[in-house]
């Protein structure tokens, strides 16, 4: 007899399975397509600990390599004297504050760290008011102005030079319909920052859904689920494509909560309001993936300045693709993958031209795949093209993710839970809210 | 030398609430105005023979109640005349009109929604409940959450205790309006453009940031909180302009007892081993008072008037990041006869509410676009009213006034504000609005535009930020002006802020000038 049925094949998914196939529990997984042959974001340690797992962890040096407009380039490293050096070259201001700034957007990231790997607590929680209180005073007023703030403010507050701001800055806007100059990156920055060290502003990959799906201990089956079955209010199981039903008290959905609970659950089960909110859910795709056949070292970023990134921006905005735009490529299994921003959903232009001509080294590479944000939601399941599922934002984060009702991960359906990156703390950190999830399920059923 | 109780540097609508209470409580208040007439921002001028203009401040809503009351404003001549509608005119002769009357403006968004209709009650609810919620707020001393000084932890306590008899609900919605976009929370309500970017253009206002930027619901939340203790969308016109506004609560001081001096401009505050002695006004007089009150914005207080020797580095550098991006401009013009709106030809009671500028949410924004890279906007957004509607005595009988405000004019514009630049943003104006109204161009008999680099040269704001500092969340309520000094205390002892640089910031609000003066009288808040 099957105890849970785990939909969907993504990072979190697996990892909920897992933890919760551990306790004894026979555990399903209905996967969809394929799990990821990388995973990106920190992997917490809560999560391989409670796994026990061996990862392999990408974490290239540089972590980034910051194309310049007169075509050199700024490499940042993981040694913070190396990096130092390099800024050097171009501001000897910007080095000197550049240990202050590590030291600092350290000790904001490390307050997430905890929170990160639980469920999102009550905002007026006493236990959080004191852990923020510890900060002092200094974290205490970073934290309070930098969250609000964008990242192009933050920036400009500690440095002058261009590609170093513009590397940074990018993973303000990484995945979201905003540009750096609009308030809430800042907090976005620091979420890509979490679990990294001092000094790296990249989230490492690894290959931490590989390794799950290979994991015996859980039944995998791939097939695609076109129903929740409900009987008066619970959970009773599953209908696969050809119609084949499978019973299960415990059903936990890593597909978005708008497809879980509106398309495949019938949303006459939920409150109107409360069906409306899920429906309003923001997920703007806004980038592209596009795989090269040929080979690159290390992570090269071509965000030059904030304003290129903000004129990028502008033009998503009106539905148009950035014709200047972000880009970064890194090694992957394959070859290159090349992560463009911004694409609106639909665009139908020559995005891996635009690639080619932009980025060194990729000029006679052949594209394997080009994946707009269209095809990213037929391919991958992302809403809309939105690999976080629920766009990362601070209405939309912490115990306000991806809504208040549903931030808990349960569901208004008893017995059906969500744990993909749309719960907290989303996409961008490997496996914690799959780990939050199956500990929520675990805590309230035993 | 003379010797006062207390000086306030500063006669703008906050230092003379702030001497009006502290009058009222017994201490001896000089006023210093540096200008020949009190107001600040808030003053009617006969700009062009027999044309009265409210030059920058032009509506008055904010103004809290319980200032109003206390200080009797009325017996002292203020009179605020209602606006009675707003209409949205849109490219090819259609309109959205927004009235008073619950009727007639639902049956107005019904042509345009049905939708939106039903969801226009509930909106006003929702932003009513959070405006009630946080108007508790607008009277309170910000404590500093880091501190450890009893009274605070206690103030801090009170403030916990508050949040957290907030139904969930509630607090999650304010949340939104926190952080959201006006554009997103205004998205989750409504379909029709029109209905949007009228709405979402208060979110705009005194800000450098576009309707989609996050932050921007906060602003519009801060616009509706005038309309909790009169009608709804209470926005009003002093009778007079808004110079009478000034006058009222600068009489009710007098009455109380407060000295004001005009064209006494204050070169300095003067500082003696951390502690304010007095000022020293230009011409080198010197006057001595326990307390010195500044209504001036953080950065002319701190940076100009007390200079930075006298400061503690980190507050120093906490004021220069206090951001101001002035983005408003002001067109003041004089006509010779109505104009005639494409949509609504003619005479009407339309023209005795506000006209906005609005057609749509991406319009605003590319408003913003253009504003972002340091230029005017091509096509600004606008907010237009006739005083002389209201209040004939505004202009020659037959002749009007018109108000408009502007958005986006950078004060950090390419090349700097030249003369050349201040007339092409009033051409800008006048040639948007002809596209609305054809007949404005024949009916302009003289025009005033001011800048935001005229806002700061005359009025003294920083940058010509009409909220003497953005009101984003990174610079509101215990971050105001600066971290640790948001409970209208300085680093220097015995000087003490009171301008909407501090909590709970601007508009025509008096909010931090009765804060101020209370906190410096020692009552708790």
């Amino acid at each position: 007899m099957i105890h849970a049925i785990v939909i969907g094949s993504g990072v979190d998914a697996l990892v909920a399975a897992h933890v919760l196939a551990r306790t004894g529990k026979q555990v399903l997984v209905v996967e969809e397509r394929p799990p990821a042959a990388q995973d990106f974001g920190w992997v917490p340690p809560q999560v391989t600990g409670a796994l026990g797992l061996q990862l392999e962890v990408q974490a290239p040096d540089p972590w980034a390599t910051a194309l310049l407009p007169d075509g050199g380039k700024l490499e940042l490293w993981r040694d913070m004297r190396r990096t130092i050096e390099s800024i050097r070259r171009f501001s000897e201001r910007d080095a000197q504050r550049w240990p202050g700034f590590c030291r600092r957007m350290a000790a904001l990231a490390r307050l997430f760290e905890p929170v990160y790997t639980e469920a999102p607590s009550d905002p007026l929680n006493l236990r959080l008011a004191l852990r923020v209180r510890r900060l002092g005073r200094e974290g205490m007023v970073d934290l309070m102005r930098v969250l609000p703030m964008s990242v192009a403010e933050l920036l400009d507050d500690w440095f002058e030079l261009d590609a170093l701001k513009g590397a940074l800055g990018a993973m303000g806007i990484l995945n979201v319909q905003q540009g750096p100059r609009s308030g809430g990156t800042a907090f976005r920055f620091l979420h890509h920052h979490v679990g990294s060290p001092e000094g790296v502003f990249r989230p490492p990959r690894s290959n931490l859904s590989a390794i799950l799906r290979q994991r015996p201990g859980v039944l995998f089956r791939v097939d695609n689920v076109t129903k929740i079955r409900v009987e008066a209010g619970r959970v009773d199981g599953v209908v696969l494509d050809g119609g084949e039903e499978i019973e299960a008290a415990l059903v936990v959905s890593g597909v978005d909560p708008r497809r879980t609970l509106l398309e495949l659950a019938d949303p006459a089960w939920l409150d109107p309001e409360l069906a409306r909110a899920i429906g309003n859910i923001r997920r703007h795709g806004v980038a592209a993936r596009i795989s090269f056949n040929t080979s690159i070292e290390g992570n090269v970023v071509l965000a030059p300045s904030l304003d290129y990134l903000e004129h990028a921006y502008d033009e998503v905005k009106y539905g148009r693709t950035s014709r200047e735009p972000y880009l970064e490529a890194y090694p992957s299994p394959d070859g290159v993958e090349v992560h463009f921003q911004y694409v609106p959903h639909g665009a139908k232009s020559d995005l891996a031209a635009a690639a080619r001509r932009l980025l060194p080294g990729l000029e006679n590479a052949q594209a394997d795949s080009i994946l707009g944000p269209a095809d990213l939601e037929r391919e991958q399941g992302w809403p809309q093209g939105q690999p976080y599922h629920a766009e990362l934002a601070l209405d939309q984060a912490l115990w306000m993710r991806p809504l208040p009702e549903l931030a808990q991960y349960k569901t208004p359906i008893t017995g059906l839970w969500l744990c993909g990156p749309a719960m907290h703390p989303g996409g961008g950190v490997a496996g914690a809210a799959g780990y939050n999830c199956a500990r929520a399920i675990l805590k309230e059923t035993n | 030398m003379t010797s006062h109780d207390i000086v306030i540097v500063g006669g703008g609508h906050n230092g003379l609430v702030c001497a009006a209470y502290l009058a009222r409580a017994g201490k001896r208040v000089l006023v210093l105005e540096r200008r020949e007439r009190v107001g600040g921002a808030a003053m009617s001028e006969e700009v062009f023979p027999g044309f009265r203009f409210s030059v920058f401040s032009y509506v008055v809503s904010l103004l809290r109640p319980e200032i109003i009351r206390e200080l009797e404003l009325p017996r002292h001549g203020l009179h605020i005349l209602p606006l009675e509608s707003t209409l949205t005119p849109l490219p090819g002769g259609d309109y959205l009109a927004q009235w008073n009357d619950h009727d007639q403006n639902r049956r107005e968004l019904a042509r345009h929604s049905p939708r939106d209709a039903e969801a226009y009650d509930e909106f006003g609810v929702e932003l009513h409940q959070m405006a009630r919620l946080i108007k508790p707020i607008l009277g309170i001393a910000p404590p500093d959450p880091a501190s450890l000084r009893p009274r605070e932890l206690l103030d801090l306590a009170r403030l916990a205790r508050m949040f957290r008899s907030i139904d969930k609900k509630k607090f999650n919605t304010l949340w939104r309006l926190l952080t959201l976009s006006s554009a997103d929370y205004l998205d989750s309500w409504f379909e029709s453009e029109a209905l949007k970017a009228t709405k979402a253009a208060s979110g705009i206002i005194g800000t450098m940031l576009g309707p989609r930027s996050p932050g921007t619901a906060y602003v519009l939340l801060h616009h509706y909180m005038g309309e909790l203790d009169g009608v709804f969308r209470a926005w009003g016109f002093a009778k007079g302009g808004n110079g009478s506004v000034s006058a009222a609560i600068a009489s009710a001081a007098r009455a109380l007892g407060a000295e004001i001096r005009t064209s006494a401009p204050v070169e300095r505050i003067w500082v003696e081993s951390g502690r304010a002695k007095g000022v020293v006004l230009e011409g080198g007089e010197e006057i001595r008072a326990e307390s010195v009150v500044s209504g001036a914005d953080p950065r002319r207080t701190f940076l100009g008037l007390v200079g930075e020797k006298n400061l503690p580095g980190d507050f120093a550098e906490s004021i220069k990041r206090f951001k101001f991006r002035g983005s408003s401009a002001k067109v003041n013009l004089a006509l010779g006869e109505l104009p005639s709106f494409t949509c609504m030809p003619g005479r009407g009671p339309h023209l005795r509410g506000a006209v906005s500028i609005s057609p749509s949410v991406a319009y605003l924004e590319q408003a913003y676009d253009d504003a972002k890279y340091g230029q005017i906007s091509r096509r600004p957004y606008m907010d237009i009213v006739i005083p002389s509607m209201l209040d004939p005595a505004m202009a020659p009988p037959g002749k009007h006034v018109m108000s408009i405000f502007v958005q986006y004019a950078p004060y950090r514009v390419n090349g700097g504000w030249t003369d050349a630049r201040r007339e092409a943003l009033g051409d800008a104006v006048i040639d948007t609005l002809a596209e609305y109204a054809p007949n404005i161009k024949s009916a302009v008999l003289h025009r005033q535009v001011v800048t935001p680099a005229d806002i700061e040269r005359v009025v003294g704001l920083t940058e010509g930020n009409i909220f003497q500092g953005e009101l984003s969340l990174q610079q509101m309520f215990f971050l105001r002006p600066a971290p640790a000094w948001s409970r209208y205390r300085t680093p220097i002892e015995g000087l003490w802020q009171c301008g909407s640089g501090t909590h709970p910031g601007g508009g025509v609000m008096g909010a931090s000038g009765r804060n101020a003066a209370l906190a410096l009288l020692g009552e708790r808040l």
